[in-house]
C-alpha cells in the first residue's frame, strides 16, 4: 500500500516512514476512538492502520461502545470543550467513567504505544496496563467551560504526552504537548480520482443541475458548521450570480444533535429549488468525492472547528475554498493564496462572488491549494509525525534525533 | 570535469512541534516571555522559521506575528531586520529581540492586543535528521537533485548547516569548493541571502547557478 504514495507524497516523508518502521519493527501501536464511521478520525484510522502494519508495526484499532445516554453526555462534553455553555453533573461524569470501565474489560489495552482519540475514551488511562499512553485531542479546547476542562485534565495529566491539531488549541498542562495537524488520504474513497461516469452517477442520484456554478459545503449538520450562515451567504450571492447550493453531511453515531440542525437547515432553505440539503448515509464517501469535484467553490464556513479536514479534501481536488477563520482552517488556507478566510456571512458572500467572477483566480488558487495539501496534509505526513513522536518518547530529552 | 573524491549525500529533516504552554497576547507579555523562555524555543522561532515553508515572507515568527496578528507593520520590519546567523549564540539573539521590543515600546508605550486565538504561542521543536536517499557524484547530478529534492533537504543543507558547521557556510557551497574545486561557484552560492528567500526560492537560485556552470562545461570551443 505504501508504494501507492510514491510520486504523490513528498519523498522524504516516505523515506522517514520506512526508517521509523525499521526502528519500531514488531512493536504494537493501539488506536482507540469512539466511532467506526463518520467524522475525520474514523476516516483516517481506516487508512492509517494498514499503512502502519505494512511498515512493520503491529497496529490495531479499537472502538469503545456506549449507549445513547453515553453519547449524549460525550456530545455535551465535546460542546463544552469548544466553549458552549453545558453543565456536566457528577452523575454524568460517573457514567462517562463507568462506560469506559466496561470497555476496559472488553478491549485489549496491552500495547507498546496507545493513542487515545478525543474525550470519549479518555478515562481508559485509569486502566493502563503498560506502554506509552498518548492523548490525541482533535477539537478546539482553547476556550472551554472551565469545570469541564478541569475534570478532563485529571485524566489527561496521567498520559505521557498529548497531541493537539493546532498550537492555539493547546492549554497549560503538566505533560508534553505536541502539535500534529491531521491529514487526508489521497486514495481513500473520498479523495481518489473518479471517472466521469462515477461523477455522473452521483449527479443523477441527487438530481443536481450542473448547468450553473455549484457552491458546496460538506460537513456534519452541527451548529458550529453554520449551515444557516451558508444559506444566507448563498442568498446574497444569488442576487448577482445564478448558482446552486449543496449542503451535504453524514450523520455520526456520536452526534445526537445532528437531526435538529438538519431540520433547521431544511426549514431555512424553504422551497428554494436551487438549495439541495442532502443527508448522506454513512459510507457515502464516493458521493462526497463527486460533489467536491463538481463544485465551483467549496465552503467551510465554520464558527468553531477542530481542524476542518473537509477543507484539505476540497483543496486536494484543486478547488478554491472559502473558510471561516477558526480552528485549523487558517492553517490550511493561506488567505489569498490557497483560498480565502472569512469572518462573516457577508465576507463569505463577497469571496464567493470574487471567485465566480474570476475563473482564472479560482483556477490558480485551486492549483496552489492542491500543492499545499500535498506537502503538508497527506496521511503519510501524519503517520510520520505519530511515529516520530513515539520515537522521540523512546529517546526522551533529546531535541535532535538522527536516523 | 573529473569525478569528485567524495559525492554529495543529501540529507533532510522534519520537525515535530512541541508547545511550551506559554503565550503572549501583547508586546509586553512577549517581552517578558522572551526574557526567560528556553533557548530551544527562540531557536525554533527564528532559525527554524525557514523549515516551515511560508507563503508570506517574513524572516522569523516574531516578525510574522507582529505583521499578521498585531498588525504592527513597523515592529514587523524591525523584527525582520534581525539576522540570526550573525549571532554567536542564542543569548545574543535574545538580547537583540529584547532591544527591538524595548525601542518600540519607547515609541509606542501602549501596544495593541492580539485577538483571542491570535496570541503568540511559544513552541519548541524536536528535529529528526535522516538520509534523503540521494547522492550526487558530479555537478550535473547535483543539478538534477537540487531541482527535485524535497524542500526540507534544502533547509538542512542551506540553513541548518550554517549553525552545524559554525562558520556561516552552507553544505552545498562547501562541497562545490572542497570536492569539486570550484571556488568561484561556491562564492556565488554564498552570495544568496538566506533571509530573503523561501526554500523554493533558494532552490531556484542554486539550480540557475549550477546549470550555468554545467552548460559552460559542456560547451565545445572551436579550435
Amino acid at each position: 500500500m505504501i508504494d501507492e504514495y510514491s510520486g504523490i507524497s513528498p519523498k522524504g516523508d516516505l523515506i522517514l516512514l520506512q526508517k521509523l518502521g525499521e526502528k519500531m519493527s514488531g512493536k504494537s501501536f493501539l488506536h482507540i476512538n469512539s466511532t467506526r464511521a463518520g467524522g475525520g478520525v474514523a476516516e483516517i484510522l481506516q487508512r492509517m492502520i494498514p499503512v502502519l502494519q505494512e511498515i512493520g508495526i503491529d497496529a490495531r484499532w479499537e472502538v469503545i461502545r456506549g449507549d445513547s445516554k453515553f453519547f449524549d453526555i460525550t456530545k455535551k462534553i465535546h460542546n463544552a470543550l469548544q466553549g458552549n455553555p453545558e453543565r456536566i453533573t457528577k452523575e454524568m461524569w460517573a457514567y462517562h467513567f463507568e462506560v469506559n470501565q466496561k470497555n476496559a474489560e472488553t478491549c485489549r489495552l496491552e500495547a507498546d504505544a496507545i493513542l487515545i482519540h478525543d474525550p470519549q475514551p479518555v478515562p481508559l488511562i485509569e486502566f493502563k496496563k503498560g506502554g506509552r499512553w498518548i492523548w490525541r485531542c482533535h477539537i478546539d479546547v482553547s476556550s472551554p467551560v472551565k469545570e469541564v476542562w478541569d475534570h478532563l485534565l485529571n485524566y489527561c495529566n496521567k498520559y505521557e504526552a498529548t497531541i493537539f491539531s493546532v498550537g492555539k488549541f493547546t492549554r497549560a498542562m503538566v505533560v508534553d504537548q505536541f502539535i500534529i495537524p491531521p491529514a487526508i488520504d489521497p486514495f481513500s474513497e473520498k479523495n481518489r480520482e473518479l471517472t466521469g461516469g462515477e461523477v455522473d452517477e452521483t449527479v443523477t442520484k441527487f438530481r443536481i443541475p450542473v448547468d450553473r456554478p455549484i457552491l458546496l459545503q460538506v460537513s456534519r449538520f452541527d451548529r458550529f458548521k453554520d449551515p444557516i450562515g451558508v444559506i444566507k451567504s448563498y442568498r446574497i450571492v444569488k442576487k448577482y450570480n445564478d448558482c446552486i447550493l449543496v449542503l451535504a453531511g453524514s450523520p455520526a453515531t456520536d452526534d445526537p444533535e445532528g437531526e435538529i440542525v438538519l431540520n433547521e437547515a431544511r426549514e431555512v432553505a424553504g422551497g428554494d429549488p436551487d438549495i439541495h440539503v442532502l443527508l448522506l448515509p454513512p459510507f457515502s464517501d464516493k458521493d462526497i468525492n463527486a460533489l467536491q469535484r463538481i463544485a465551483t467553490v467549496v465552503l467551510q464556513k465554520s464558527l468553531k472547528e477542530g481542524f476542518g479536514l473537509t477543507v484539505s479534501e476540497a483543496m486536494w481536488k484543486g478547488k478554491p475554498v472559502v473558510g471561516g477563520a477558526v480552528g485549523g482552517i487558517p492553517l490550511q488556507i493561506a488567505h489569498g493564496a490557497t483560498g480565502f478566510l472569512v469572518h462573516s456571512v457577508e465576507g463569505a458572500a463577497f469571496r464567493i462572488r470574487q471567485l465566480l467572477n474570476n475563473p482564472d483566480l479560482a483556477k490558480r488558487m485551486g492549483e496552489n491549494a492542491r500543492e499545499y495539501v500535498r506537502t503538508n496534509f497527506l496521511i503519510t505526513r501524519q503517520i510520520r509525525d505519530y511515529l516520530s513522536l513515539w520515537y522521540s518518547l523512546e529517546n526522551k530529552g533529546r531535541n535532535i534525533l538522527e536516523l | 570535469m573529473g569525478s569528485p573524491a567524495k559525492p554529495f549525500e543529501f540529507k533532510q529533516c522534519i520537525s515535530l512541534i512541541k508547545s511550551t504552554g506559554k503565550k503572549a497576547k501583547d508586546l509586553r507579555e512577549l517581552r517578558e516571555i522572551i526574557g526567560f523562555i528556553s533557548d530551544e524555543s527562540l531557536f525554533h522561532h527564528t532559525y527554524q522559521y525557514f523549515l516551515e515553508r511560508r507563503i508570506l515572507e517574513y524572516n522569523n515568527d516574531f516578525a510574522h506575528w507582529a505583521g499578521e496578528s498585531l498588525e504592527e507593520r513597523t515592529l514587523s520590519e524591525y523584527f525582520s531586520n534581525i539576522d540570526p546567523f550573525l549571532f554567536k549564540g542564542i543569548d545574543e539573539l535574545r538580547k537583540a529581540l529584547l532591544e527591538v521590543i524595548d525601542n518600540y515600546l519607547k515609541q509606542f508605550p501602549e501596544p495593541r492586543e492580539a485577538m483571542p486565538g491570535n496570541e503568540f504561542y511559544f513552541n519548541e521543536a524536536v528535529i529528526l535528521f535522516f538520509p534523503a536517499g540521494l547522492k550526487a557524484n558530479n555537478l550535473a547530478e547535483f543539478l538534477i537533485a537540487i531541482k527535485y529534492i524535497d524542500p526540507p533537504s534544502i533547509y538542512y543543507h542551506f540553513y541548518e548547516a550554517r549553525i552545524r558547521l559554525g562558520s556561516g557556510i552552507d553544505d552545498f557551497s562547501k562541497w562545490v569548493e572542497e570536492a569539486l574545486g570550484r571556488k568561484e561557484l561556491a562564492l556565488r552560492m554564498r552570495n544568496i541571502d538566506p533571509l530573503m528567500h523561501t526554500l523554493d526560492g533558494i532552490r531556484g537560485h542554486l539550480a540557475e547557478m549550477v546549470e550555468e556552470e554545467v552548460k559552460k562545461d559542456m560547451e565545445v570551443v572551436p579550435k
